[in-house]
């Protein structure tokens, strides 16, 4: 426990100290891996611990960067408003979608996902007046009370706070009345009914809470990149998310973090390589679906075990942290 | 006045009958045994009771509700809880998450509260922390508190079922064999624990079983069901002398 309270210190020290010593480049990419991992820890909440396949996160995503980037360009509103109000829309959208599919599972809730991305899409693709269309949106930075946030550290700082507060109520949510419903569901429905917790319900929650995160992210990614366009929030990115929580580790916050900061670090990582990376990057993600069936927190856990004499190794291996 | 009264249930699944025409009542405070050989419709019945099946006819009523055709969510808001023969644990939670998940709707915090763990969530939290560990305590399962639950051996398991069944706080308890998977010593000792329980916190037990031993110190009245029909009810003793019931389990060959 204080080991780990150590790390996540370090951490926090080693990332308030990059605009120190990186490159704009390199902080544009940390604010990019960061809100990957706002968004890993939503979607890991529905798709890792309530067991719900989702393949239209990239459009609740794109619904809280269109609403951010119409909210302060066209009502010039501040941030401040934007923001949240870009996650209520995204969060009852994702309700919206949650209820017709709470009684879907697999691939059937994989397609509706499928059905309802392209249905945005289209929406995003039909209304060029609003949403520029293809052609894509301009969106300014994120402004606080008249501050904008121009310097390239002040925006850092913004979303490495923004993505703290995420990730904190990420954490929340795991160990609350809500976080163990969404365990229960996906491990044992008759359980979980048994003991009074409605299952349906609890489906569209997750839903909700997911659409919640990934809006949330895009609206912050619509500030950041300063242009949003349909394809970022197309079929590809959905499935990107998915690798970030599979890879990392389905149903941990840990996992949610590792993998999104990995999967978002490791392209640029292999640019020496030109057109050898993308052939690398996908070894990279056969090879931990191969031999790391429970992610990067799997191996954690396994490391843990082989160094402790304990008879709890072999739950350590196998239990999530 | 029964606490759940059963009246002319049948359950079929395709053209199989489970369950035909049974009817029976359970007072309030008594420990019932419902007994029979495999497939009798034990555990139909307790299906249908919980929700998890709706039966084809009959009605099911507890504390004056009808149960036929109602969720099995809102059958457990009830006060109606019950365990499973297969432990449905969740494997990968610890055994004390497992016992939290069961404090679900007794916790009274919503979405917004859990999210920003506002000082309600996190004063029920603990609240609901020490009455877990309390109920690990009365079970013996104190010293798995941490082990993910899919990791312990059966009989542990079924404890487990059990502690995690109290935890909704209910007012009748369906038992699905509780004892099976159990040693001798092991399944002696979980009989006294439910007969402790059914006395100091009121609860009516319903408890299923294919092996009379167990409930013939434990049940007060005995409904002993044959190829999902009734058979005979009465006492332990009076069912172990029953001539039907004796054919039904060694079969016709006497």
């Amino acid at each position: 426990m204080r080991a780990r309270v150590l790390l996540i210190l370090v951490g926090l020290a080693c990332l308030a100290a990059l605009p120190l010593f990186a490159t704009s480049y390199y902080l544009y990419l940390a604010e990019l891996a960061m809100i990957n991992v706002i968004i890993a820890v939503g979607l890991n909440l529905l798709s890792g611990n309530c067991g719900q396949i989702s393949l239209c996160n990239a459009s609740f995503m794109g619904v809280g960067a269109y609403c951010t980037a119409l909210l302060s360009t066209r009502l010039m509103l501040s941030t401040l408003i934007s923001l949240p109000v870009s996650v209520v829309i995204s969060a009852l959208l994702g309700a919206a979608l949650g209820y017709p599919a709470r009684r879907l599972s697999g691939l059937y809730l994989a397609l509706t996902t499928l059905g309802f991305l392209e249905l945005v899409g289209i929406v995003i693709e039909e209304f060029p007046e609003y949403t520029g269309g293809i052609r894509g949106l301009k969106v300014p930075r994120p402004e606080i009370f008249g501050f904008s946030f121009q310097s390239n550290a002040s925006l850092y700082f913004f979303v490495l706070a923004l993505t703290i507060g995420a990730v904190v109520v990420g954490y929340n949510v795991r160990r609350s009345r809500y976080g163990r419903a969404f365990d229960a569901v996906r491990q044992s429905p008759f359980a979980a009914q048994a003991l009074g917790i409605p299952v349906a319900r609890v489906k569209v929650i997750a839903f909700s809470l997911n659409a919640a995160f990934a809006g949330f992210a895009g609206s912050l990614l619509a500030g950041v990149v300063g242009f949003i366009d349909p394809p970022e929030f197309g079929v590809l990115t959905s499935i990107q998310h998915v690798t970030f929580i599979v890879v990392g580790g389905l149903g941990s916050i840990t996992g949610s973090i590792a993998g999104a900061v990995l999967l978002t670090a490791l392209p640029e990582a292999l640019r020496g390589v030109q057109e050898y990376g993308e052939l690398i990057y996908g070894f990279v993600l056969l090879g931990t679906l191969l031999f790391l069936p429970r992610g990067l927190v799997g191996v954690v856990a396994k490391l843990k075990a082989l160094r402790s004499a304990k008879p709890s190794a072999k739950e350590l291996a196998y239990g999530a942290p | 006045m029964a606490l759940l009264e059963i009246d002319a249930l049948s359950v079929h699944f395709g053209g199989v009958v489970a369950v035909a025409d049974v009817s029976l009542s359970i007072e309030p405070g008594e420990i019932h045994g419902i007994i029979g050989p495999n497939g009798a419709g034990k555990t139909s019945v307790i299906n249908a009771v919980s929700g998890m099946v709706v039966p084809q006819s009959g009605s099911i009523r507890f504390a004056d509700r009808e149960l036929a055709g109602v969720a099995p969510h809102v059958i457990s808001s009830f006060g109606l809880g019950r365990t499973f023969q297969h432990v449905e644990l969740f494997g990968d939670r610890s055994v004390l998450e497992n016992v939290l998940t069961g404090f679900y709707r007794h916790q009274a915090y919503g979405l917004l509260a859990a999210t920003l763990r506002l000082p309600k969530a996190a004063r029920t939290e603990r609240n609901t922390r020490e009455q877990a560990r309390n109920l690990l305590d009365a079970f013996d399962l104190a010293a798995f508190a941490d082990t993910s639950a899919g990791l312990l051996p059966f009989g542990i398991q079924k404890r487990v079922d059990i502690a995690r069944a109290l935890a909704a706080e209910p007012r009748l308890l369906l038992l699905d064999e509780p004892v099976s998977g159990m040693s001798e010593t092991e399944a002696a000792a979980a009989v006294t624990t439910m007969r402790k329980l059914a006395r100091d916190h009121g609860i009516t037990l319903v408890i299923v079983e294919h092996n009379m031993r167990v409930l013939m110190n434990l049940a007060e009245r005995v409904t002993v069901l044959n190829q999902g029909r009734l058979l005979a009810s009465g006492t332990p003793a009076e069912m172990q002398a029953h001539a039907d019931v004796i054919e039904a389990y060694l079969g016709d060959a006497a």
